[in-house]
């Protein structure tokens, strides 16, 4: 039992709510990815996780318990937040400083620095660390205690593409493994390549949650070209469907495919130039539920 | 608290920090006290006893005294860097209760103060007996009682890098800390000191404990002067040693009260 559970969770910072009755499971065996505009809460409510932040009520448990209640708490929770390294520490010392801590071996720091690329610059101090090694130090960090729940705030901040690439097959591996991956990111492209379910937050708010496919799913849209827009706009608002004029002559209309589209121009004898499927994306879902161009 | 102790002795040994501190201390040890003795302080200006009479070694070693803003400024930097360079978060995540981390601090701090009171007390006794040997002058102290007047200038370091540590984690901000610490080594106390009254209190305060576990009795003595008044007792030596102590628990204490509870965000 790892599942992380969100119940009624709320942080105020004096008459700032920053997270607000927020709800939510996150299971093992899935990589979750945690959506929000800036400032949305999405670090409050992870921090809450492990007790860096204090909850004003509501309660987060992982695997049953509080964070603080578990015995070997980083055998059960990695987590990475902002980088956090003494910069005159190298890579190995960091490591080993808190490999002690947790009370695990020195071979495992050995280990880790192999896995995350990182055993050529061991010796080098962290102050001298590009965004991309940082962040790789940062997982080799939270990978000490080999715990089964990840929470990874941003750690896609700072890899070029091919690090991208290197970070979505360990959080893919590490979800097969049956661990929660809980991350949060702003690059929506690169998480939809990785997500199995998201949790989309605004102004602390739950705004959906769930399988990222289903709610791909409802989000779908059919994009319409017509000489008579603004009449078949007016006809599908009638039939209660969501329609959006995204320019003189073109419609975007959702909960309907694009032969039921065609066939109500038809019945009505309105004109349609073009009829397609638009392509569903994380970025059009986030747009969608945040109605917000601001993504992070 | 193993693992704890085991990670504060590795981040302690992971710069160059701790080996440049010992450096500090044998420069301010070995150094101060051999130009001190080597010079004569009957040829300062003006004129104090030489080293010849009990006052001018009491006098030369009573200048360690004031070099314990080193091991609290280091002590300091325990808790203060950690939330500079954020590595607290990292500390909370693998050490959830807060007191552990500060108590493992409190103990690893304890033992490098140590480690630097004996390297000063131990390269200040080998400057002082060298500087009379070469000099051709007998101290007017005997060796025993000069020793354990530096044994208790070392207790007195381990005293201040401890109270540096509680200070630390009480302000948190590295920059604040030291000015505070600092301030009040050099200056803060003798400005207390001139409040009517206040004067009662020294042998409880900071100064006042160190002089007595040191036996350096330069300021208790000026008080006196300065008043014409009884002269100021000092607490016994143990006493001095245990209100400094106090001072460290008093400031860990009430940081865990509220700033070290804080968010970490």
């Amino acid at each position: 039992m790892s599942d992380i559970e969100v119940r009624n969770l709320t942080k105020t910072y004096g008459t700032v709510t920053a997270v607000d009755d927020l709800s939510f499971a996150v299971r093992p065996g899935t990589v979750t990815a945690f959506l929000g505009p800036n400032g949305a809460g999405k670090t409050t409510t992870m921090r809450m996780m492990i007790e860096h932040v204090v909850p004003t009520s509501g309660s987060v448990t992982i695997g049953g318990r509080r964070y603080r209640e578990i015995p070997h708490p980083t055998t059960m929770v990695g987590a990475v937040f902002d980088s956090s390294f003494h910069p005159r520490h190298s890579a190995r010392d960091h490591l080993r400083i808190y490999a002690a801590m947790g009370g695990y071996p020195d071979r495992r720091v050995e280990e880790l620095l192999d896995l995350l690329g990182l055993a050529e610059s061991a010796r080098r101090r962290t102050g001298g660390f590009s965004t991309g090694m940082r962040q790789r130090l940062n997982l080799a960090t939270a990978l000490l205690g080999d715990p089964r729940v990840l929470l990874l705030d941003e750690p896609g901040n700072g890899l070029d593409p091919e690090g991208m690439a290197w970070l979505r097959s360990l959080l893919r591996d590490l979800a097969a493994d049956g661990r929660v991956v809980l991350v949060s990111s702003h690059a929506l492209s690169e998480v939809q390549q990785v997500a199995d379910e998201v949790v989309v937050i605004r102004k602390g708010r739950l705004l959906a949650a769930g399988p990222l496919r289903e709610l791909l799913g409802t989000a779908r849209a059919v994009l319409v070209r017509s000489p008579d827009a603004a009449e078949l706009g007016r006809l599908l608002r009638r039939s209660t469907h969501p329609v959006e004029a995204t320019g003189p002559q073109d419609l975007r209309v959702r909960g309907l495919d694009p032969a039921q589209v065609g066939d109500l121009a038809a019945a009505h004898g309105l004109r349609v130039h073009g009829l397609a499927s638009e392509h569903s994306s994380l970025e059009q879902l986030f747009l969608d539920l945040t109605g917000d161009r601001t993504c992070a | 608290m193993k693992p704890l102790l085991h990670a504060e002795f590795r981040r302690l040994l992971a710069t160059r920090l701790w080996p440049t501190t010992l450096l500090v201390a044998a420069l301010l040890g070995g150094g101060l006290v051999g130009v001190l003795a080597f010079a004569g302080p009957e040829n300062f200006q003006p004129p104090m006893p030489g080293v010849h009479t009990e006052a001018g070694v009491r006098t030369v070693l009573g200048f360690l005294g004031f070099t314990s803003f080193v091991p609290a400024a280091i002590g300091t930097l325990a808790v203060t860097s950690e939330y500079r360079h954020r590595t607290i978060d990292c500390t909370f995540l693998f050490a959830p209760d807060r007191w552990r981390v500060l108590a493992a601090k409190l103990v690893t701090y304890g033992v490098a103060g140590m480690v630097y009171g004996l390297v000063l007390s131990a390269t200040a006794a080998v400057a002082l007996f060298g500087a009379a040997a070469a000099r051709g002058v007998r101290l007017g102290l005997p060796a025993g009682t000069v020793i354990e007047l530096l044994a208790r200038v070392g207790v007195a370091m381990a005293a201040y890098t401890v109270l540096g540590v509680g200070m630390g984690a009480l302000i948190r901000h590295q920059i604040a800390a030291l000015c505070v610490v600092i301030g009040y080594l050099y200056g803060g106390e003798l400005l207390l000191l001139m409040i009517p009254g206040v004067r009662e209190l020294y042998p409880w305060l900071p100064g006042g404990a160190t002089a007595a576990l040191t036996d350096f009795t330069a300021v208790a003595d000026a008080l006196a002067e300065q008043q014409s008044s009884s002269p100021v007792h000092l607490l016994p030596p143990l006493a001095g040693a245990l209100v400094m102590l106090g001072y460290a628990v008093l400031a860990s204490t009430a940081a865990m009260v509220k700033p070290m509870r804080r968010d970490v965000a």
